[in-house]
């Protein structure tokens, strides 16, 4: 009484590599004891125990399920098949997921050096192996990168990726201490990895010399547990957060400015977003960079800690984290202040009636690029540009320029060009009388982005006279004309 | 080890976005390899997903039916439950069994969570330690991660496994 047994592809190994085992046998019991006689591997995916199939083994004679019939016992004849196939059901669930991730040991070097953490019950061993598991994307290599990343790898957290572009410069020293004298006009993520890897060699360093952009966000935080976010600017501070959200990942937040810090862990899947907090960004040109506004050196060591001490907790699962709440930091008083945060029900990106989808365009979002497609309809005229190079030569000739500097007094003070007339940019539209019309005029800031704005102002305005942006501002003709200009 | 080819990987995520906010499912059909360690998929085989506590009782026997409570109408359950009927695994592998391919693995989504195999899932996604099986996380209709896991030998947990592209 031959009976054919078909074999699922994937236990075929177990079964001599055959998809089709011809025995004999008077029931469907008395066949599959035959089958896995030989190889108690069939069995074991097969039985759960002595006698029971597993529970998502289905047996068919020819096309009846054996349940309808006697089960086990169901007898068979010649020429019959018995088809061997799993049930498969799925679902994301509310329980506790179940795949997390085998924590790797610890050496006893690691041992070792963590010896503080690991004396500490709420880090312990386990925790350490937490870090030692963790993956954490720092966005960033700059001030609030800094202690961030070395506080991190100190602590031991096993990943660390970095995503920068920037190249050292001799001004980030006065905040950047990861960063060296020797490191100027290295990349900034080599010099980041050589101090981080200096710190603690038990770690590994993803770097990442590119500009986060919305093409790479999602793929790059796919990766990683933990998203810091230590960005200077606002499209990549929406950007960081609207792909945190649309990945599920925590976004251990931080901010800069003079001598005002904030903090914060914004976790949709736990509580308010960025954009709950800050819906739109801020006019252009409102909210000032580090750059343009300065920041006290020590001021992102503060809150660059603190995003560490965040991201930490967070790895760990315990303590209580920043999530709902927003922290303020003064230290020029020295003071701390904490508000609260709700999840905002029309929050365009993690409330219930999202709109936004998918990764946008932010520097359109944040009003740094008009729309494409109003440029075509309007046809607006290209920015006249000129480098310094340039400038340098069309002064040299003798051309009749006027040049009008359009940042701070102060920063007026640390270095000028010397045929300059100094009107700020907040003030250029009111004091329009002051430009002669009737002669080229060449608009000047430090790096070229406020002295665009001031065109854009005065034609706005109707000012009807030549105006030609310097392209890299003074920082440009201290690069490119003379050195003695000092950079700051 | 997964090894399949960016055409699968667009198949699989696209499939997750139409069936959004539903889960989706399907069988990833290839060959096994390395003593069962890797899987070569030479198609994805979408399959609709027919999840209901009856068909849920069918394929599981009487003992399971209560895994799952019965909370909900079945289109709510399907925003969260999938089920792959046996004869419709039995008949793929039929499919495909003249080219010597077979069921390797299945894809599943999960909406609004992540590509990671729930409680449910161990119970019963993964038959066997030698398939590969892709969990697809869709947020607001957009795939955001993509995961293949397989199941440890012990049947307790699920271990990552690399997804490799190009084949």
């Amino acid at each position: 009484m031959a009976v054919t047994v078909i074999i699922p592809t994937a236990l075929k190994q177990f079964a001599g590599g055959q998809s089709e085992i011809e025995v004999e046998g008077q029931t469907v019991g008395e066949v599959l004891d035959r089958v896995t006689q030989a190889n108690s591997d069939l069995r074991k995916h097969l039985y759960s125990d002595e006698s029971t199939l597993r529970s998502f083994v289905n047996v068919y004679v020819n096309d009846e399920d054996i349940r309808s019939g006697q089960r086990l016992d169901t007898p068979v004849k010649d020429g019959d098949t018995i088809s061997i196939v799993p049930a498969i059901a799925g679902g994301a669930a509310t329980e506790a997921q179940v795949a997390e991730r085998e924590l790797p040991k610890l050496s006893n070097q690691e041992i070792a050096r963590y010896s503080r953490h690991l004396i500490m019950p709420e880090v312990g061993m386990e925790g350490q192996r937490k870090l030692k598991a963790a993956r954490v994307l720092m966005i960033g290599t700059g001030g609030l990168g800094a202690p961030l990343g070395m506080y991190l790898a100190a602590a031991g957290v096993g990943t660390l990726g970095l995503v920068d572009f920037d190249v050292v410069d001799e001004s980030n020293l006065q905040r950047q201490i990861v960063h060296g004298t020797k490191d100027v006009g290295r990349p900034k993520i080599e010099s980041a990895r050589d101090r981080l890897s200096d710190i603690n060699p038990h770690i590994k360093i993803d770097t990442y010399e590119t500009q986060l952009t919305s093409a790479n966000a999602l793929e790059l935080f796919r990766e990683y547990d933990v998203i810091a976010d230590g960005t200077d600017n606002f499209p990549t501070r929406y950007l960081v957060n609207d792909a945190c959200v649309l990945t599920g990942k925590p976004n251990v937040y931080g901010s800069i400015f003079r001598f005002e810090g904030q903090a914060s862990v914004f976790w949709a899947e736990r509580g308010a977003c960025y954009r709950c907090l800050y819906a739109e960004p801020p006019p252009p040109g409102l909210v000032p960079s580090c750059a343009e506004g300065g920041v006290l050196g020590v001021l992102p060591g503060i809150v660059g800690a603190i995003q560490a001490n965040e991201t930490i907790k967070l790895i760990l699962g315990d303590g209580e984290p920043l999530i709902n709440r927003l922290l303020l930091f003064d230290a020029w008083r020295m003071r701390f202040r904490e508000v609260k945060l709700r999840k905002d029900p029309e929050c365009p990106i993690c409330g219930p009636r999202a709109t936004i989808k998918e990764l946008i365009d932010y520097e359109e979002f944040c009003g740094l690029r008009p729309p494409t497609a109003t440029t075509q309809t309007e046809e607006k005229p290209q920015m006249e540009e000129m480098t310094a190079t340039e400038l340098k030569q069309r002064l040299d000739r003798g051309d009749d320029l006027q040049i009008i500097d359009v940042r701070e007094p102060h920063e007026y003070e640390i270095a000028k060009l010397e045929q300059a007339k100094l009107i700020p940019l907040g003030q250029v539209v009111n004091r329009m009388s002051e430009i002669d019309p009737q002669r080229e005029t060449v608009v000047h800031c430090k790096m070229g982005g406020r002295s665009a704005k001031a065109i854009e102002a005065l034609k706005r305005a109707g000012f009807a006279g030549r105006l030609v942006n310097l392209r890299g501002g003074i920082t440009g003709w201290s690069n490119e004309v003379d050195p003695s200009v000092p950079k700051y | 080890m997964i090894k399949l080819s960016a055409h699968h990987l667009a198949e699989m995520r696209a499939h997750a976005e139409r069936e959004y906010p539903h889960e989706c499912c399907g069988l990833l059909v290839g060959r096994i390899e390395d003593e069962g360690r890797t899987r070569i998929i030479a198609a994805t085989h979408p399959v609709a997903n027919e999840f209901n506590q009856t068909a849920l009782t069918l394929a599981f026997g009487a003992g399971e039916a209560g895994a799952a409570q019965a909370d909900g109408s079945a289109a709510e359950e399907r925003q969260h439950r999938m089920l792959i009927p046996p004869l419709e695994y039995a008949r793929v592998e039929r499919q495909y069994s003249q080219r010597g391919f077979g069921v390797v693995g299945n894809y599943h989504s999960h909406p609004d969570h992540p590509a990671v195999p729930s409680q449910f899932d161990l119970e019963h996604l993964a038959p066997w330690p030698t398939m590969s099986y892709i969990v697809i996380s869709v947020r607001q209709g957009r795939t955001v991660d993509v995961r293949s896991w397989e199941l440890a030998t012990d049947r307790t947990r699920f271990n990552e496994e690399e997804v490799s592209e190009g084949v």
